[in-house]
């Protein structure tokens, strides 16, 4: 009896355990092309949701980290993985939308390292990953699969395979409500030294984030276009893609300036 | 005599009632002992320090941050069991007195959560926690204890125990010039002492040239545990780098007093060392 009641916990215990990983690999291969869900999903980003509102941003008052990430789970888990819309985070925003103080807000492409480590987790400004949504997302890869409760741990759908995938939908929902939120000065940083141009013109920015700007919460709008350290300066204010968006946001009405190299 | 015709009837009813009142006294008895006991513990207080206390959901955020390193920031450790190196951490410190911490009790999570530094990378640093950390994260050549797994988790937090019941103290934690066996100083101390003992080859130091006090304080844990750690068998030289303010005092430079005191100490030690003024 002792060791059938062994065997059955044992295998109760694997069945309900969090990390046992069911390969959807047919004949060896991968269904998908993209990188599958991180490992240990969930405490790494329970963990982040409290690190942000007890040491990181503790302002934003209390929240309920546990409901959040059920909330997040809710928008991708036992779906098709190819059919999660910005609009299924919806309750996951809800709960985890805080404001963002005026004139701290720092939109950019390009230059991710530079932005985090310049915005200095937001002492200095607050771009999207320095906010309890972007701090859920960012670095981190996730994805669910139809009839299925599991996360894929094995692979995700790419963007090119479909565009309706769980991380790029988050990411635009967290790009329109950020763009929403975001008051007084608004700062821009590009980088003049990325080929294609320092303002791409379908990117995130410009689809999900430039169209949301709050025109009448906005005092004015400043561009700092930054060369790559001992690299090309290939875009510039007044020039190339840069004057495309310049010509775009004066258009809407918007008072601008730019600075090549801000320091 | 009144008893003698008494019917069964009444004696059973006396038997019945007697029964009942020894019921009810022990009832009473138990719940006098547990009345003291919950009063005993009541009156144990939370002990009061002047140091900010544990953070909240501790729990949550060390194992978050063991897992997001683990995971994305060092991928090589992915083996190591965060839940194990989260409950000996606590173990360490959980009911106990804030002020009676030893390495012992760090020993068991020190075993779990350490791991090697490639040589040439290892950076020391002392007053220059924001200008170090921006550069390490932009530049991965090198590495600061707060890089590593046991600084990674500990770095910005704050933990103590207390005797009694939860076990942690939420309110207040001791400083150090409460009682410097703390859990905070312990575990910096220790984790400290490591990092300097598993460091190899060229190893670097970032020091703050715009100091008043001197660049180099042998009462700083770089000062007086790291440089006693160094072990000049796997290290071959410690380059200096001392960096000034943008635009501040220019208190020290590579020849002022307290470098030359650190590369007495160094060179005693058998080390070699070089030193760089705003190193680029």
């Amino acid at each position: 009896f002792m060791m059938n009641s062994i065997f059955l916990s044992l295998l109760v215990g694997l069945l309900f355990s969090k990390d046992y990983v069911k390969p959807t690999e047919v004949g060896g291969r991968k269904k998908w092309k993209g990188e599958g869900t991180t490992p240990n999903l969930e405490s790494i980003v329970i963990g982040r949701c409290y690190e942000y509102i007890r040491i990181v941003n503790p302002s934003v008052g209390e929240k309920n980290c546990t409901a959040i990430w059920e909330a997040f789970k809710k928008a991708f888990i036992n779906k098709d993985p190819c059919n999660i819309l910005p609009l299924d985070y919806e309750l996951f925003i809800n709960l985890s939308v805080h404001t963002i103080p005026p004139s701290k807000s720092l939109f950019w492409e390009n230059n991710h390292l530079l932005v985090t480590s310049y915005s200095d987790r937001s002492r200095r400004y607050m771009p999207l990953c320095d906010t309890l949504i972007g701090s859920f997302g960012d670095f981190l890869n996730w994805c669910g699969r139809a009839n299925n409760t599991e996360f894929d741990y094995d692979s995700c759908p790419t963007t090119e395979e479909c565009e309706n995938n769980a991380v790029e939908s988050f990411w635009k929902i967290a790009s329109v409500t950020y763009a929403k939120q975001s008051s007084g000065v608004i700062y821009i940083m590009l980088n003049g030294s990325a080929i294609g141009g320092a303002y791409p013109v379908k990117s995130f920015f410009a689809t999900y984030e430039v169209p949301n700007f709050q025109k009448d919460r906005i005092s004015r709008i400043e561009i700092w276009v930054m060369d790559d350290i001992g690299g090309p300066d290939l875009d510039s204010c007044g020039k190339g893609t840069v004057q495309i968006l310049e010509e775009r946001l004066k258009t809407m009405g918007y008072d601008i300036t730019c600075i090549d190299n801000y320091k | 005599m009144p008893f003698q015709n008494r019917p069964s009837r009444t004696r059973c009813c006396i038997v019945l009632l007697v029964g009942i009142m020894s019921l009810l006294v022990i009832i009473l008895v138990v719940l006098a002992v547990v009345f003291a006991h919950e009063r005993k513990e009541i009156s144990m207080p939370l002990l009061q320090w002047k140091g900010r206390g544990t953070t909240r959901n501790l729990e949550q955020v060390i194992l978050g941050r063991c897992y997001n390193y683990v995971t994305t920031v060092n991928p090589q450790l992915r083996d190591k069991d965060c839940q194990k190196i989260w409950e000996t951490m606590q173990n360490a410190f959980i009911y106990k007195n804030p002020c009676n911490i030893t390495e012992e009790d760090y020993q068991p999570l020190l075993d779990l959560a350490s791991h090697s530094v490639p040589c040439n990378k290892s950076l020391f640093w002392s007053k220059t926690n924001d200008l170090v950390h921006r550069y390490t994260k932009t530049s991965h050549n090198f590495l600061t204890l707060e890089d590593t797994l046991l600084g990674y988790m500990a770095d910005g937090v704050s933990w103590c125990g207390n005797p009694s019941s939860p076990g942690i103290n939420y309110e207040s934690c001791p400083k150090w010039n409460e009682c410097e066996n703390n859990p905070n100083s312990v575990y910096w101390k220790m984790a400290s002492k490591m990092f300097a003992e598993r460091a190899c080859g060229v190893v670097q130091v970032m020091l703050n040239g715009s100091v008043d006090a001197g660049a180099f304080r042998n009462n700083s844990i770089f000062g007086s545990v790291e440089i006693f750690h160094l072990d000049p068998n796997k290290v071959s030289t410690v380059q200096i780098w001392l960096m000034q303010n943008i635009g501040g005092p220019q208190s020290e430079s590579c020849t002022g007093r307290s470098i030359t005191s650190l590369k007495n100490i160094l060179e005693e030690r058998t080390l070699s060392v070089s030193c760089e003024d705003n190193y680029r």
